[in-house]
């Protein structure tokens, strides 16, 4: 299969973001469920980190200067920002409302996400068109990477459960930065003149599975085999975009006196 | 209870120390790293996350300490962060890259008064961490840190009275949840202004004495805005606290 075959075309953003949304509220929702329930709200978190590398590759291809992990770590402070908030604003709504946290922090974290993105915008005076959009998708995909690894520790989603088992311990901090590198790290590795979106989706999924691994790992319960699974289908990819890929050797002896 | 708006109070003030004290740290970005400009070789998240991280551990390990206290372990933790960031990355630009610090935005060194266009390699846009930007991070380190170490004592002490919270207290008397919360919330809105003024700087500048740095009332604008809104949903925390 020639280059040009290979370089299908890209999936539509109206797609990810419905993986994202839908994948990522549904893994949480069913998180309760005993056994399976973390294993499911990590896929969750996993359809969330594949949005927003999706959403990071659009707005990061414009160049904002500052390097792509920057927009990262500010979502994953947006969604962290945005799940605390949103668990409280559940509480405060009353008992009736618990039910709908997990929607909650979704649209106060995009609401939180898509003004930071204005004050880039109108007081800074950033010229990224799609800077709003992005930074709002990328904010909620924290958002939902985030409440999906902390409910799979907690067994769900109530406040109780999360600052007592998440924030408490610390985990909190460490999904901060992991789900900072899962979502920025796929875009930063790929990106180049030869920078293909279902490759660096594929990637997404590697770092995202290989951070679900860590969860696992943390939840008791190894889910390695998805990210084996992923990086191959990657490495496949990577091997048919190049022109060919060679091992040339060490460096003959002569050149080393 | 802490009163509401003491809080946004606290963490727009909070937000707009870190987003100043941005503007003083010498970053550098990836033409630093290959020693063809001026600062430290890498983007601001990581210097945040360095200096902010660090200053925000040492703001903590004072938690119930008076303010003044928090305040000045955040600014030192900060400072030393960025200070020891710096002198390493200065002593791999002098010994390993072996180039003299030299910054290419101004003739003079502002501090020390040396001639600064003559050791300024052509084609680059100066190199190392010369004394004025060292001075400059050091400033906005202790900025940062006082900023995230307010932002901190803030939800902390709201927090903890709260009944939520009041259940995982430690044998010091110091409330687990709140304390972790507060730190994590701190580090969100540490993040969000740092990202807002490096988008302001435009990624790299020297310090205090770089032309850009006349942009500092712009990006100080933008971090009130962002920090206050992030007060607002800290106060969603407040009101939230009875679980």
């Amino acid at each position: 299969m020639s280059a040009e075959e290979g370089a299908k075309k890209d999936i539509a953003p109206s797609i990810t973001l419905a993986l994202g949304i839908v994948g990522g509220l549904v893994g949480i929702y069913l998180s309760p469920i005993s056994v399976i329930g973390p294993l499911l709200a990590a896929l969750g978190a996993v359809c969330a980190i594949v949005w927003g590398a999706a959403a990071i590759r659009r707005v990061a291809s414009y160049g904002l200067g500052t390097g792509v992990p920057s927009i990262g770590y500010m979502s994953l402070a947006i969604g962290i920002i945005g799940v605390l908030g949103g668990l409280a604003t559940a509480i405060y709504l009353g008992p009736t409302f618990s039910i709908v946290a997990p929607v909650i922090v979704l649209v106060l974290s995009m609401i939180f996400g898509g003004l930071v993105a204005l004050i880039g915008k109108k007081v800074v005076g950033m010229k990224i068109p799609i800077l709003v959009s992005c930074t709002t998708e990328l904010a909620g995909a924290s958002a939902l990477s985030v409440l999906g690894f902390s409910a799979a520790i907690a067994g769900g989603y109530s406040m109780t459960a999360i600052v007592t088992s998440v924030m408490s311990t610390g985990f909190i901090g460490l999904f901060f930065i992991l789900n900072t590198m899962a979502i920025q790290h796929p875009f930063n590795a790929c990106l180049g003149p030869n920078e293909n979106q279902r490759r660096t989706l594929k990637l997404a999924a590697t770092t995202a599975f290989m951070s679900m691994a860590i969860v696992g790992i943390l939840t008791i319960g190894f889910n390695s085999h998805w990210w084996l699974i992923s990086m191959k289908a990657f490495l496949a990819d990577s091997f048919e975009s190049a022109a060919s890929v060679r091992y040339s050797g060490l460096w003959p002896k002569e050149d080393e006196q | 209870m802490m009163d509401p708006l003491l809080l946004i109070g606290a963490i727009t003030v909070g937000g707009v120390l870190i987003g100043g004290g941005v503007h003083f740290i010498p970053v550098g970005g990836a033409p630093a790293a290959i020693a063809t400009a001026t600062g430290v070789g890498t983007g601001t998240a990581m210097l945040a996350a360095g200096g902010g991280m660090t200053g925000l551990i040492t703001a903590a390990a004072l938690t119930g300490q008076p303010l003044w206290l928090i305040l000045a372990g955040g600014a030192v933790g900060s400072s030393i962060m960025l200070g020891i960031t710096m002198l390493v990355g200065n002593l791999v630009y002098v010994w390993g890259v072996g180039c003299v610090p030299a910054s290419a935005k101004v003739e003079y060194d502002p501090i020390t008064k040396y001639e600064q266009s003559k050791f300024v390699t052509p084609g680059t846009e100066g190199h190392g961490i010369p004394t004025v930007c060292f001075v400059s991070g050091i400033i906005g380190g202790a900025l940062g840190g006082i900023g995230g170490g307010l932002i901190y004592w803030a939800l902390y002490e709201g927090l903890s009275v709260l009944p939520g919270y009041s259940t995982t207290l430690t044998t010091s008397g110091v409330s687990l949840g709140a304390a972790t919360v507060a730190a994590i919330f701190a580090v969100g809105v540490f993040f969000v202004n740092a990202v807002v003024a490096s988008y302001n700087i435009g990624g790299t500048i020297e310090g205090f004495h770089d032309p850009k740095f006349k942009r500092f009332p712009r990006g100080a604008l933008a971090c009130i805005i962002a920090s206050f809104i992030a007060g607002l949903i800290a106060v969603l925390l407040l009101k939230g606290g009875v679980f």
